[in-house]
């Protein structure tokens, strides 16, 4: 016997099974379409319509369901006490090809309101904060250090309009310093917070940009140390020759190893940032002061052999 | 709009505009969006039909068009599925070419790009911008109805799967198309860019008639664009099962 088929089309439901010729529907998840939109992504069993749920009735117990979004077939498993399957790629096409098409300017606003929910929820989520607090103060890192560079080279006359150019400008360096004081110490904490164990390992500031490098905790956490060692690195990897570090060469100790080292010392590293990152991903444990000791173990081995 | 600059429908759709600048030629959609400018592009007003400047160093459909692509182009009133969006730029211009009839359903999966096309979203009233990964159509099964087509820039080692995949599940039938700006350099090192090529062409053939694929040097260095129309029908013409066609004799039509 041929699946009754429920499929969302946008903010509406309808299904499409052997009981009628043509879908039954529409069914609309709400007539405002950013609560529509809303209901589409949590898809609790309050946010399924009574209107469907009667018609869904009528399909003989015999019959088997399939439905699709997953969320919605969870829903009406629950509501129903039956057996929702998930339909094949094939049974899927040919149930939505069966549908009517949409009233366009419903269409939009419910897909509007729907990409805002969702991204608005991704932005909310700690890790895109993480990242983009790294990105921020990666940035303004680079604009104090070119007004630093700027004002050093400024040549000034002593009671002249470049004088009191040059003590605004410093006014507002002041302030560009200032900004990036608080954002730094916003980052790090919040480095803390979300990946204890590399940023204790590398510091909070490289953990972070690490994250943002990668693009999250669990991408992070799925590389293998050497694409952590490289992560940032601008140069082309080559065999002979490739880059040594990216982001980490600005990772806590470093500049404590001697500068013939330092390719060495990364190598370690990214071995116990990858262990670091994996327990911040997964297990959540604790591994901070082991690792730690395992790092300054090996930069003094490194301090102690001759470059 | 600079005098003596003629403006004519091009060969392949009659939303896009060519027009001879200095031994150069331009392109140019007509919009059915609103300004400002998405990337920094240039406007232009003709015959009353706002156009934006369709550039091949930014667009690899543009580079496509520009290096002499047969194929057919999405066109005008049809729908659309777009997989890796980005941002909008190429995008936008598949929505202007697609009109104020057509849809442009455009997955994008990163949080940051998918902001701006959403911007983008709110003044192009054919684009649907959907914020999901293309390696799971069935999350956005229910949000996308069929599709003339489906043009996937992704660079992923596996493009050509997600853009199989998106195909089986959307594509409206016999006859519709699919488009892939095959980036080369994203799927490993063990061929040639052009050992890519006849591998992604022979993959297609499988399910599609392809049209002459083009490279889109010097634009876009190792990419190509890709793609054909769905058809048992006309792969059996082709003559033989899973059997890539010959260069140079592959049935695709001509032109629009």
């Amino acid at each position: 016997m041929r699946p009754t088929l429920i499929v969302g089309s946008g903010p509406v439901l309808f299904t499409v099974g052997p009981e009628s010729p043509r879908p039954a529907g529409p069914f609309p998840l709400d007539p405002d379409p950013r609560v529509a939109a809303v209901r589409y992504e949590a898809m609790d069993t309050s946010d399924v319509p009574t209107r469907f749920l009667t018609a869904l009735e009528s399909v003989p117990p015999a019959s088997r369901l399939l439905a699709s979004p997953k969320q919605l077939a969870a829903a009406i498993e629950r509501l129903t006490h039956r057996t929702v399957g998930e339909p094949t790629l094939e049974e899927l096409r040919r149930g939505r090809a069966a549908l009517p098409l949409p009233d366009p300017a419903l269409e939009r606003r419910f897909f509007l309101a729907l990409a805002h929910f969702r991204l608005e929820r991704a932005l909310r989520a700690p890790e895109e904060v993480l990242i983009t607090l790294a990105r921020e103060e990666e940035r303004v890192e680079r604009s104090v250090g070119r007004e630093a560079r700027a004002a050093d080279s400024f040549v000034s006359v002593p009671d002249s309009p470049l004088d009191r150019h040059l003590a605004a400008w410093g006014k507002a360096r002041g302030a560009l310093g200032e900004l990036e004081e608080v954002l730094r110490r916003t980052l790090e904490s919040e480095a803390k917070i979300r990946v204890p164990n590399l940023a204790s390992v590398v510091g909070p500031r490289v953990a972070a940009r690490l994250v943002a490098a990668a693009g999250g905790i669990s991408e992070l956490a799925r590389m293998p140390a050497p694409r952590i060692q490289l992560l940032g690195s601008r140069r082309r990897p080559s065999p002979e020759r490739g880059p040594r570090f990216g982001v980490l060469y600005r990772a806590d100790r470093m500049a404590d190893v001697p500068i013939g080292r330092r390719g060495a010392y990364a190598r370690s590293l990214a071995a116990l940032a990858a262990i670091a990152i994996r327990a911040d991903a997964h297990t959540q444990r604790d591994l901070a002061a082991g690792l730690v000791a395992r790092r300054d173990r090996r930069v003094e081995q490194l301090r102690r052999r001759r470059s | 709009m600079r005098p003596g600059r003629s403006f004519r429908p091009s060969d392949a759709s009659p939303r896009l505009l060519a027009a001879a600048r200095g031994d150069r030629e331009e392109l140019w959609t007509v919009t059915v969006g609103d300004p400002p400018p998405v990337y920094g592009e240039r406007w232009t007003e003709v015959e009353d039909r706002r156009c934006r400047l369709f550039e091949p160093g930014r667009s690899k459909l543009a580079a496509a068009v520009v290096r002499g692509w047969t194929g057919d182009l999405p066109s005008e009133g049809e729908r659309w599925l777009y997989l890796g969006a980005a941002s909008g730029t190429t995008a936008s211009h598949v929505a202007d070419l697609l009109g104020p009839d057509g849809r442009l359903y455009a997955v994008e999966r990163s949080v940051r790009p998918f902001a701006r096309l959403l911007a983008l979203a709110e003044r192009w009233p054919n684009l649907r911008p959907i914020l999901s990964d293309a390696r799971d159509p069935l999350g956005y099964a229910s949000l996308v109805p069929p599709v003339e087509g489906v043009y996937c820039d992704i660079a992923q080692a596996d493009q050509l799967e997600i853009l199989a995949r998106n195909a089986e599940l959307f594509l409206r039938g016999e006859g519709a198309r699919v488009l892939i700006a095959l980036k080369t350099a994203s799927m490993g090192r063990h061929r040639s860019a052009s050992g890519h090529r006849a591998a992604a062409e022979s993959f297609l053939s499988e399910e599609y008639a392809l049209y002459p694929s083009v490279p889109l040097e010097p634009f876009h260095r190792g990419h190509f664009l890709v793609g054909g129309r769905w058809g048992r029908a006309t792969r059996l013409r082709a003559g033989g099962e899973n059997r890539p066609t010959p260069r140079g004799r592959r049935p695709g039509r001509r032109g629009p």
